[in-house]
């Protein structure tokens, strides 16, 4: 369970983050929505450590990630906004580098890396190097050398952007066993669509503050709109 | 495994697959004892035709005394036929040795006229001729030393005289001009032999830059870092990581290029230039203890760079500059002529290079002497990446 508390960031003097506080249960997906330069990737940035919050806190399972952000960071998986890969490795290597890193016993890591491999259907570029990659096999070895050492919570920065059919689908069945299993999964993303076919609740997010929190059916009743999309218009108030 | 010891393999592995990371480790570790190999060579060559001298000669039985003087200086004749009746020698004579010179049948020519031996008897002043091109290189030497050994002949004769004449010759020679040459074959085989430790110093710099840059700029350029960063591991950790597999290709770098050089120079017939040059176990001991904490220095200092760098093209153009850095002890060593003091040992590179050029001419540096350049060497290494350890955790650094 990850919880955030009136977090606050500026960068110098512009608030990118400005009082955001939500819950996101486990067993459950949470979409956090918003305009691109809303306040998504800077919460999540402090939220899996990399940048120090100004005020507020940040938790995940009862760890204060701004106190103690490794002890944070093994409880979460995250598929970044960045995808880099290294050219000259193979997609087994991606990720058998990041669970080494996290210091899994080898036999672990060979167990779950086939998992991984098959659930994500990459048995064919397993051996193969990253150079040459296609932008979906590219984000297939991001979220299996995310989920490798089995995290309770899950923090995706646009996991489908720019993803075709086929690999969108195979994303989403991924965060639906998750969810099955339990796990807290996290996901901003600016598309409708997405979130509409994932979330079991959504935090809209616009100029670094939360606009609402709650589920899809209630997004739309109070607005009083007919689509979520209408309705995110008519929530951030910048549908012009 | 402790994390560092995973960011090590991983980079060893991956810049192990990375063609230009190989290509630097082993361009300059190749290319410079070639370089080394070659200007030895030459030297010795120079410093063989010198001594070989074959000088064609026209008229070479009207003088036979000097021409026994230069035969008994090591100077081989060649008689020419040309004509040098005429004592003017005849604007045809010179023609045909302009051209013979142009054509390179000789690079130059002794004229002695028919009347030598008269003139000579008469004591008055004989005209010779030796035509040559200055504007060939090479030939100069010989030609000094051709032109030294008539005028060498000419004292001597006129020694003759003026004792024949009751005329002490020191009457006619007012001063005497020792000349000794230090700027002989000898010296500039050992300028030679001094470049070797910079040659060592630059190879430590070279060797690990191309895995230095990937692992930081590179990691950034590629989006890699903040995936990376995600993992519950200490910045330094990573930082130490990709130090040490930068590290360990500058060290096979310039052990790379100390064997070579050796083996060059173990071909080479240095007692021909009369050094003594030799490199045992003990040497190469004392060379890898100099070295190893210079190649760790080095690419410390890279992986500093590359972290502060914001792009793998500046990174580049940063690096580039430094590595004009090891010419700069050599320099001084060079033109510093008040030996030894203490801080230089202190000042990284310096005190390694004077190590090295201790070692390379077979004296035996002091312990305190290693000890200290070693330590100084490593302290520097730490700050290094202590700040670059640093910088990491700086969200600019991260996300720029």
């Amino acid at each position: 369970m990850i919880s955030i508390n009136n977090l606050v960031k500026h960068f110098g003097k512009v608030a990118a983050v400005d009082g955001v506080s939500f819950v996101a249960r486990d067993g459950a997906i949470t979409g956090l929505l918003g305009h691109n330069g809303a306040g998504k990737s800077t919460t999540l940035r402090v939220l899996y450590g990399l940048l120090k919050a100004d005020s507020g806190s940040v938790d995940v399972d009862g760890i204060d990630v701004l106190q103690t952000p490794l002890q944070a960071q093994e409880r979460i998986g995250v598929m970044t906004d960045a995808h880099g890969l290294y050219p000259r490795l193979t997609a087994r290597e991606h990720i058998e580098y990041f669970a080494r890193l996290r210091g899994l016993p080898a036999q672990v890591i060979n167990d779950r890396t086939q998992v991984l491999l098959a659930r994500l259907g990459m048995e064919d570029i397993a051996e193969r190097r990253a150079a040459g990659y296609s932008q979906g096999e590219k984000m297939k070895v991001c979220l299996a050398r995310s989920l490798i050492h089995n995290p309770q919570n899950i923090i995706m920065d646009e996991p489908t952007n720019g993803l075709d059919v086929m690999t969108t689908r195979s994303v989403r069945n991924i965060l639906q066993t998750l969810k099955a299993e339990n796990k807290c999964i996290l996901l901003s993303s600016h598309i409708m669509q997405e979130v509409s076919a994932l979330c079991d609740e959504v935090i809209v997010i616009a100029g670094g503050k939360v606009l609402f929190q709650g589920t899809l059916d209630l997004l739309i009743k109070q607005t009083g709109q007919n689509t979520l999309e209408d309705a995110f218009v008519s929530v951030t108030g910048t549908g012009a | 495994m402790k994390s560092f010891v995973v960011v090590l393999l991983k980079e060893l592995s991956d810049a192990s697959r990375d063609r230009r990371a190989v290509l630097s480790l082993f361009l300059f570790p190749v290319l410079a004892p070639l370089l080394i190999y070659f200007m030895f060579n030459k030297i010795i060559d120079l410093g063989e035709d010198a001594l070989d001298i074959e000088l064609p000669v026209a008229g070479a039985e009207f003088a036979p005394d000097l021409i026994d003087f230069m035969q008994q200086n090591g100077i081989s004749i060649k008689p020419l036929d040309l004509d040098v009746s005429n004592n003017g020698f005849s604007a045809a004579t010179s023609v045909q040795l302009k051209t013979a010179i142009e054509n390179r049948d000789y690079d130059f020519a002794l004229l002695i006229p028919a009347d030598f031996a008269r003139q000579v008897a008469a004591s008055v002043t004989v005209n010779v001729e030796l035509h040559h091109d200055s504007s060939r290189t090479g030939g100069g030497i010989k030609v000094a030393r051709v032109q030294n050994l008539i005028e060498a002949w000419g004292k001597e004769t006129s020694v003759l005289r003026l004792m024949l004449r009751g005329v002490d010759p020191a009457v006619a020679r007012p001063v005497n001009v020792g000349r000794i040459d230090v700027a002989s074959d000898q010296a500039r085989a050992q300028a030679l032999l001094n470049m070797i430790p910079m040659f060592v110093i630059m190879a430590a710099f070279m060797s690990g830059v191309g895995i230095a840059v990937d692992a930081t700029a590179g990691e950034r350029e590629r989006k890699s870092l903040e995936p990376l960063l995600v993992n519950p591991v200490q910045r330094s950790q990573l930082i130490i990581g990709k130090w040490l597999a930068a590290a360990l290709f500058s060290i096979m770098g310039l052990i790379t290029v100390m064997a070579l050089n050796v083996l060059a120079l173990s071909q080479l017939p240095l007692e021909m230039l009369g050094i003594s040059f030799y490199i045992g176990a003990n040497e190469v001991a004392g060379i890898l203890l100099v070295t190893i904490p210079l190649a760790l220095f080095a690419t410390s200092l890279q992986i500093f760079i590359g972290i502060f760098a914001r792009s793998f093209k500046d990174a580049q153009v940063y690096i580039g500059l430094m590595s004009l850095l090891p010419m700069l002890p050599f320099l001084y060593n060079t033109l510093n002529n008040n030996g030894r003091e203490l801080w230089m040992s202190l000042v990284p590179m310096l005190g390694q290079n004077m190590l090295l050029a201790d070692v390379v001419s077979g004296r035996t540096p002091a312990m305190p002497d290693f000890v200290l350049a070693g330590i100084c060497l490593l302290a520097w290494s730490a700050g290094f990446i202590a700040l670059a350890s640093r910088l990491l955790k700086r969200e600019s650094i991260i996300f720029s």
